[in-house]
């Protein structure tokens, strides 16, 4: 059962990419401090020329206090009044949230922040990598398939029908599979079942015997 | 309750290595409860009739009943009833130094152990101590006649395909 349980994960890892996709392309605006939770150093420097070109008191303040990595001291004359900046600010969070909106709607939203390098790499990885998953945690086993002589050993899926294993095994062995008979824990193996569904865990003996005719 | 603890975790292990490794055409593992659960203190047995011997081609069922004193006790070992064997009861009980907790028995006994025993036992059978008449008197007067009763009885247990 705990088989079962383990497949049922991989589905979930796939559900979790999802928020991943979403560009994150917040450097264009200027109070990417108050917005962005987790600023990477280049997103700083870049924000921090966009706070100076714009020379606004409060985003330079703002902007002290929430990055300890700011050196320059804030420019003490400030030309321009602040409203104009909250103007300016605004429009650029409407445009973002467009942006996002459109990202939500469109497929390819992963290549549209071109800006950002950074976000459209990992985008990319973790879109290369979720698909593969599967596969990787796709288990296997090993089997011990034991006739009255020796003990071979195989590697299987663990949902893989045994027809495959058992043409493997009678392919080796030089015979016709229909002249033998697979055992496990007494009873005799289905084709159309599987490691899982008999409950097998590493290692568990397959007994092979020869039909009588 | 703490020596059926100690049983079960036994049996637990018995089963684990044994699904890993026993002897060819032996069939062990713990009977079905009637809630469809696995119940680990009876065990239904396959014992396979050694090759080149008149015990040949039959595939004998054995159960095994554990009690909660396991291992400091050894499992009773049964044969259906009537079995025919020199050292098997008519209640199919088999007798046997290594099943016997006052002789030869020892906690480190395995399951495998066991049933390769009773497989030996089976061609093998132990004069000094009967357990029924029949197969006994006709061991011992009329070998004939008793080979003939054994090839019979590994007739009446084919293999199970």
């Amino acid at each position: 059962m705990a088989d079962f349980v383990e497949d049922l994960d991989s589905l979930f890892d796939y559900r979790r990419v999802q928020p991943i996709t979403i560009p994150d392309d917040d450097d264009d605006d200027d109070d990417c401090h108050v917005k962005t939770p987790v600023p990477s150093p280049k997103k700083r420097k870049i924000s921090k020329h966009t706070v100076e070109i714009v020379g606004g008191d409060r985003e330079v303040s703002q902007a002290t206090n929430d990055d300890e990595d700011w050196l320059l001291p804030p420019p003490k004359d400030s030309s321009e009044s602040p409203k104009q900046i909250d103007e300016d600010s605004t429009i650029k969070e409407l445009r973002l949230r467009k942006q996002e909106l459109k990202a939500f709607t469109s497929k390819e939203c992963l290549f549209q922040p071109k800006r950002e390098g950074d976000s459209v790499q990992v985008a990319l990885e973790s879109g290369a990598e979720e698909p593969s998953k599967p596969h990787h945690e796709r288990a296997k086993i090993v089997i011990s398939i034991q006739d009255k002589d020796e003990v071979k050993q195989f590697r299987v899926y663990k949902d893989e029908k045994f027809e495959r294993l058992f043409k493997r095994y009678a392919d080796k062995a030089k015979l016709r599979i229909e002249s033998l008979v697979f055992m496990f824990d007494g009873d005799k193996i289905n084709l159309t079942a599987t490691p899982d569904s008999l409950g097998m865990d590493d290692e568990d003996i397959i007994e092979v015997l020869a039909k009588k005719n | 309750m703490s020596g059926g603890g100690i049983a079960r975790g036994r049996l637990a292990e018995e089963r684990k290595s044994w699904r890993k490794n026993h002897p060819h055409g032996f069939v062990a593992r713990p009977d079905n409860a009637p809630d469809g659960s696995l119940d680990l203190m009876v065990w239904k047995c396959i014992i396979p009739g050694k090759p080149g011997t008149d015990w040949e081609g039959g595939f004998f069922p054995l159960t095994l009943h554990f009690s909660e004193d396991y291992p400091s006790k050894p499992p009773k070992c049964k044969f259906p009833q009537g079995f025919f064997h020199p050292n098997v009861y008519p209640s199919g009980t088999v007798c046997l130094s290594i099943l016997n907790e006052d002789y030869g028995w020892r906690p480190a006994i395995t399951v495998k152990q066991i049933l390769v025993g009773i497989q030996d036992l089976l061609d093998q059978p132990n004069p000094a101590d009967p357990a029924q008449t029949d197969g006994y008197q006709l061991f011992v007067q009329d070998p004939t006649e008793y080979r003939r009763r054994v090839r019979q009885q590994s007739k009446l247990y084919p293999p199970t395909l």
